[in-house]
């Protein structure tokens, strides 16, 4: 009985100290790991990371309310509501890919200045990020993918020349936000030396005419 | 003469050991919490807002993956609903060839893949942070494969669609509606691969990330392969405001 006691405490001691030891080492590297994520990332950035995160995941959160809304409709309905649903999927995404004209809210920016592809590029980008849901750039549709380049005659889109005297770019899409950023954007402008003259105009309603042509994969196989 | 008996001695002993072991505890855990956790509250601050974003990195992701898992099955209720006649099979079609054209659908051919990571800074310069990758360069790539023929892209595996935005924080490149990525980054796309290749060989493009290769020694390198694979977009294709005539 006493020589069992005698092996039994050393072996219970030996495991708390494991169990303790095994304890402090998880502690000790998730604290290191934190530290180290620490040293990448100042407050102010986390900051507008957060910001944007919640805006991101507000809008993640409509968009699933849609799709979900979509999908019930689908269950509940027979054929003539996945006619109805397959009809309106068609149309939002001839809007996004530029192949529908659009009318709506929007803004019309018009910049006097010798502007390269790279500035038209950033131009769009902006006013996606401000909200346009379509774009045209001096009367072309334009969408992520839209090749904008410099050729030895000025500035092409989708391999048509176009000339900007000035450039008038178009937008449709959130009429607050656009109008921020299409403010944002001519201000902005203003202290470029190249630029002689930048403004904008809201509208309730604008159309854009302008279409793209539909452009089959060659490469590319849908799974 | 001897102040103390040997038994009172030896029991003297106790405190002493038990107040040197005790000062050596508070000392190695002062010394491992002051390596631990810089002393400021800023750190505090930093910790609260790192957790913060994972937690909303981490709601990011779920809508994602319920976004793609909701258009999944509505794309096969509708299939199965539009087998019923003939029209709604091809109509059923039509938006299947708009879906992928719109990057809903996952996509696979031969193509490019280009990877771009950061530099190294100028030590003379600390501020000048040229050597890092931003949003815009990641945009001029995108745009240059787009030039060579690109019929889909997706940046480390976040795909783009026609109405993609990229933005930048800090040091993180946010595209869409998605989580922020860091270099190095992975663009890959699907296409005519000489066309792709000549464009990124060309000494006049990509004029700034190259001049920047050379200066900071960006990374920026390209790899054709017989088979990539994309995966489908997974954000928001949300048309509010824009009416399709």
């Amino acid at each position: 009985m006493a020589a069992e006691r005698s092996w039994r405490t050393p072996l219970v001691v030996g495991l708390v100290v494991l169990l303790v030891t095994a304890l402090t080492v998880i502690q000790v590297r998730s604290q290191a790991q934190v530290a180290a994520s620490l040293a990448g990332q100042d407050n102010t950035s986390l900051a507008f990371l957060i910001d944007d995160l919640h805006r991101s995941n507000d809008q993640l959160a409509a968009e699933q309310l849609t799709l979900a809304g979509q999908r019930d409709a689908l269950i509940a309905g027979g054929s003539d509501a996945a006619d109805a649903a397959l009809q309106a999927e068609a149309q939002r995404l001839r809007v996004v890919e530029g192949l529908a004209a659009v009318t709506g809210p929007g803004v019309t920016i018009s910049i006097d200045a010798p502007l390269n592809e790279v500035d038209l590029q950033d131009a769009v980008n902006n006013l996606r990020l401000g909200g346009a849901e379509a774009i045209t750039v001096a009367g072309r549709r334009v969408v992520m993918g839209s090749v904008i380049m410099q050729t030895e005659g000025g500035i092409s889109i989708d391999g048509a020349a176009v000339h900007g005297g000035p450039w008038v770019l178009e937008a449709i899409g959130d009429p607050q936000q656009l109008a921020a950023t299409a403010d944002e954007m001519t201000r902005t402008l203003r202290a470029d030396p190249r630029v002689r003259s930048s403004s904008y105009q809201a509208s309730s309603t604008l159309s854009l005419t302008a279409v793209l042509t539909p452009r089959p994969f060659v490469y590319a196989i849908s799974q | 003469m001897r102040l103390r008996s040997p038994r009172l001695a030896r029991l003297g002993w106790y405190p002493v050991m038990a107040a040197t072991a005790l000062a050596f505890g508070f000392f190695f855990a002062t010394q491992l919490r002051s390596q631990l956790i810089p002393p400021s509250a800023q750190v505090a601050r930093n910790q609260a807002l790192i957790a913060t974003v994972q937690s909303l990195e981490s709601q990011n992701t779920t809508y994602r993956d319920r976004i793609a898992a909701d258009r999944a099955d509505i794309s096969s209720l509708e299939a199965a609903a539009a087998s019923r006649s003939a029209s709604s099979r091809q109509l059923a079609l039509e938006v299947a060839d708009l879906r992928a054209h719109a990057g809903l659908t996952r996509l696979h051919g031969p193509g490019e893949v280009v990877t771009v990571g950061n530099g190294k800074p100028n030590p003379a310069a600390v501020a000048d942070t040229s050597y890092l990758v931003g949003f815009e360069d990641i945009q001029d790539v995108i745009n240059l494969l787009y030039q060579g023929g690109a019929e889909g892209v997706a940046v480390n595996g976040r795909r783009i669609s026609p109405a993609s935005r990229l933005a930048g924080e800090g040091e993180a490149v946010v595209i869409d509606q998605g989580p922020p990525l860091e270099a190095p980054f992975s663009i890959a796309a699907i296409g005519n691969r000489g066309e792709m290749e000549t464009l990124l060989a060309d000494g006049s493009s990509l004029g700034d990330l190259k001049s920047r290769q050379r200066d900071f020694q960006l990374q920026l390198a390209w790899q054709g392969s017989g088979d990539i694979s994309l995966p489908a977009y997974d954000s928001s294709l949300d048309v509010t405001y824009a009416n399709g005539g």
